[in-house]
């Protein structure tokens, strides 16, 4: 697979920042 | 202020674990699809695949910010307090998607165009939908009087959506580095792979999910935040 680091760095931070946005939704009491 | 509209005993917490089940559940499925199952491109190799994460929330910008407007036409339509709930909800989780909407553009656009970022239209638009929407939450801490502080941000949001189509058809209208729509097009059927479209539906779906599934836990914070205000 080309380009292989800038694939993963982008499913990373999409992924890692809709967890955090699950993270500090549970964090406000939902 | 005497006056409460509240919804007692809503639906949303009962549906919300099924709404993450299915998110959870679509989202990797859509993954795996997109980094393994969907053919690499002849033209662009393997990079093309962070279309899956791009596209699907260049989409839910565009939702969330149509629900802002929604919302905001309602609340001053009606005075109901929940589409306020549901404007400033749809407006923070749109800013989220919008934020990475540009950052995975700009991963892709390093190894494709050989530049993080250009000022071409496609993209400029959009930052400013972006900084647009972070005004609008922005506005909202300018009162603490409930009514004034979710008609100024309704006025706000109604006039904002503007940028919406504005970002869509800018590609169309000026010069622009950004590739054309392939799949809302105003002219004729999605114009790539059957399995691409395929992968790029189902990511659009599980990303849809997990916006709605996030719409659920917002907006009952927000109703729980009105009641806190409306009963202090």
């Amino acid at each position: 697979m080309d380009n292989l680091g800038f694939i993963v760095a982008a499913f990373a931070i999409v992924w890692g920042a809709l967890l955090a946005y699950l993270i500090s939704l549970r964090a406000r009491g939902a | 202020m005497t006056e409460t509209t509240i919804p007692r005993g809503n639906t949303l917490p009962r549906i919300r674990p099924w709404l993450g089940i299915a998110a959870a559940a679509s989202f990797v499925v859509a993954s795996v699809m997109a980094l393994f199952w969907a053919p690499t491109d002849t033209t662009q190799g393997d990079v093309y695949r962070i279309m899956y994460v791009h596209v699907p929330t260049a989409w839910l910008a565009y939702l969330a910010f149509v629900v802002v407007f929604l919302a905001s036409v309602a609340w001053l339509w009606t005075k109901r307090p929940i589409f306020d709930a549901i404007a400033v909800s749809s407006a923070e989780i749109g800013v989220l998607f919008t934020g990475l909407c540009l950052i995975a553009g700009s991963i892709w656009a390093k190894p494709t165009w050989g530049v993080w970022w250009t000022w071409e239209p496609r993209l400029v638009t959009t930052a400013i939908m972006f900084v647009m929407y972070v005004g609008y939450l922005l506005l909202r801490g300018l009162s603490t009087d409930f009514s004034r502080r979710a008609t100024r941000a309704a006025v706000f949001g109604v006039i904002a959506v503007i940028d919406v189509p504005i970002v869509h058809l800018s590609v169309l209208w000026a010069n622009s580095l950004h590739q054309l729509p392939t799949v809302l097009r105003i002219a004729g059927a999605p114009s790539l792979d059957s399995s691409m479209l395929l992968t790029l539906m189902v990511s659009v779906g599980a990303f849809t999910l997990v916006y709605a599934y996030f719409m659920s836990a917002r907006v009952s914070i927000e109703l729980a935040r009105q009641g806190r205000l409306w009963t202090t």
